[in-house]
């Protein structure tokens, strides 16, 4: 599975897609935190300073810590980043409820953000989706 | 001249278990009475687009409250509600229902509901089926226990509102006009702290039917209907499919590409459903 998040020529156009969104400025006001996302074996850890994302960092290692954490299959990013992903896969806290996802670490800044979170996670599905990619994407194990 | 809207909104003091509450509720239409009952952490805004309907509102007086401590109906004058907890139990939420048919002089209404407003349709079914005519339970299941992990999670002094309207958002389906389902979460983000994670006490604990309960259904004498969005995460069409098949001569809809709130996310496709289930509650009558 390719994803551009995941992709190190893109992880800035990621980086600053999310940061010129006016729905996440709106919500990510007083969000710092470092979101590891896992996708199948591969990881990123998207950091969060002040509202905006500072730093998408792939293959994190055990030395860069992270507050909270999204993990899924594959198969389950695969559909959760469809334009019109099927039932279950829409949301993340509807991942979560049918166990689709595992969000664990410290879940209640995760719901604190919510709103910041699931957007970002929206837009990140938003550029998966664009027809025209400026770069060959990465490829997930 | 003023563009009115059909709707008129007025308040009905309703005593429910030895307690007054001034309840807000609105109402548009004449002929059979439709009662037509909110999900839980939100109010009767969610039911403005079935109000409106012409169509359906010759055939049906359409009534919507705002259960008490939503909405519109503040909490009651007599009550020190801010010394205790918020917490919506099965026995009032069907006295509540009771009370406003008696109230209006309503003459066995129809009751429709959505989430916890579609749990308990079948609850009134079950212990109340002389009060109604019909039950529609929309987005209804045996028992949503599984999620009661999370209560603590809507009333939290470090979780705002903007997590239950951003993970109601979550539970529209996808496709469905924007500017509704960004409405449903609007609402969502105006009850009170400790409405949600009351509400759901009755949602997640509550109500539980997994213990047969469902077998005292006569629908000889009531009427039941269960639909439920395709997208709904919260309470699937498998599980109002396994809530049917328990209730002899109930009919089950699946509703193709709505969520958990039918009614609001897409109205004209919630309509395509519910028209041949009203119109056959139409044609049986005063039962």
């Amino acid at each position: 599975m390719s994803v551009r998040f995941l992709n190190p020529s893109e992880t800035a156009h990621v980086r600053d897609a999310i940061n010129s969104d006016p729905e996440f400025k709106l919500a990510s006001r007083f969000f710092s935190k470092d979101i590891l996302l896992i996708v199948g074996d591969a990881k990123c850890i998207v950091k969060l300073r002040d509202g905006n994302v500072a730093e998408i960092k792939l293959n994190p290692t055990f030395m860069n810590p992270w507050s909270f954490f999204i993990k899924g299959s594959v198969e389950t990013w695969q559909k959760f980043l469809q334009t019109i992903p099927p039932p279950f896969f829409t949301d993340l806290y509807g991942g979560i409820s049918r166990q689709q996802f595992e969000l664990g670490g410290d879940i209640e800044a995760a719901f604190a953000h919510y709103w910041a979170l699931s957007r970002m996670l929206d837009v990140l599905r938003e550029l998966e989706n664009e027809s025209a990619r400026t770069s060959p994407p990465a490829e997930a194990s | 001249m003023a563009k009115l809207d059909p709707a008129i909104g007025r308040y009905v003091y309703l005593d429910i278990q030895s307690i007054e509450y001034r309840v807000y509720f609105e109402q548009n239409g004449t002929g059979i009475p439709l009662i037509c009952q909110h999900t839980a952490a939100s109010d009767g805004r969610l039911w403005r687009h079935l109000l409106n309907d012409e169509e359906i509102t010759r055939k049906f007086q359409v009534i919507v409250p705002d259960l008490p401590y939503h909405g519109k109906s503040l909490p009651p004058e007599s009550v020190e509600w801010w010394r205790q907890e918020y917490k919506l139990t099965k026995s009032f939420f069907m006295d509540f229902q009771v009370e406003l048919v008696r109230a209006l002089g309503l003459e066995r209404p129809v009751y429709m509901g959505c989430s916890m407003g579609g749990q308990l349709a079948v609850e009134l079914a079950i212990e109340r089926p002389d009060e109604f005519r019909a039950v529609i339970g929309l987005e209804c299941g045996l028992s949503r226990a599984r999620m009661a992990p999370t209560l603590d999670f809507h009333d939290h002094p470090r979780i705002s509102n903007e997590f239950r309207m951003q993970s109601m958002y979550g539970k529209t389906a996808p496709g469905n006009p924007e500017k509704y389902r960004r409405e449903i979460a609007w609402t969502y983000g105006q009850s009170a702290p400790p409405v949600s994670k009351g509400d759901l006490y009755y949602n997640f604990i509550d109500h539980n039917l997994t213990g047969g309960e469902t077998q005292r259904i006569d629908t000889s004498r009531i009427a039941v209907y269960l639909m439920t969005g395709e997208y709904d995460w919260g309470n699937s069409p498998d599980q109002t499919r396994i809530l049917a098949e328990q209730i002899k001569g109930s009919k089950f809809v699946e509703m193709k590409g709505l969520g958990h709130f039918p009614m609001a996310e897409n109205f004209t496709v919630f309509k395509s459903y519910l028209m041949p289930i009203l119109d056959e509650i139409a044609k049986n009558g005063r039962k």
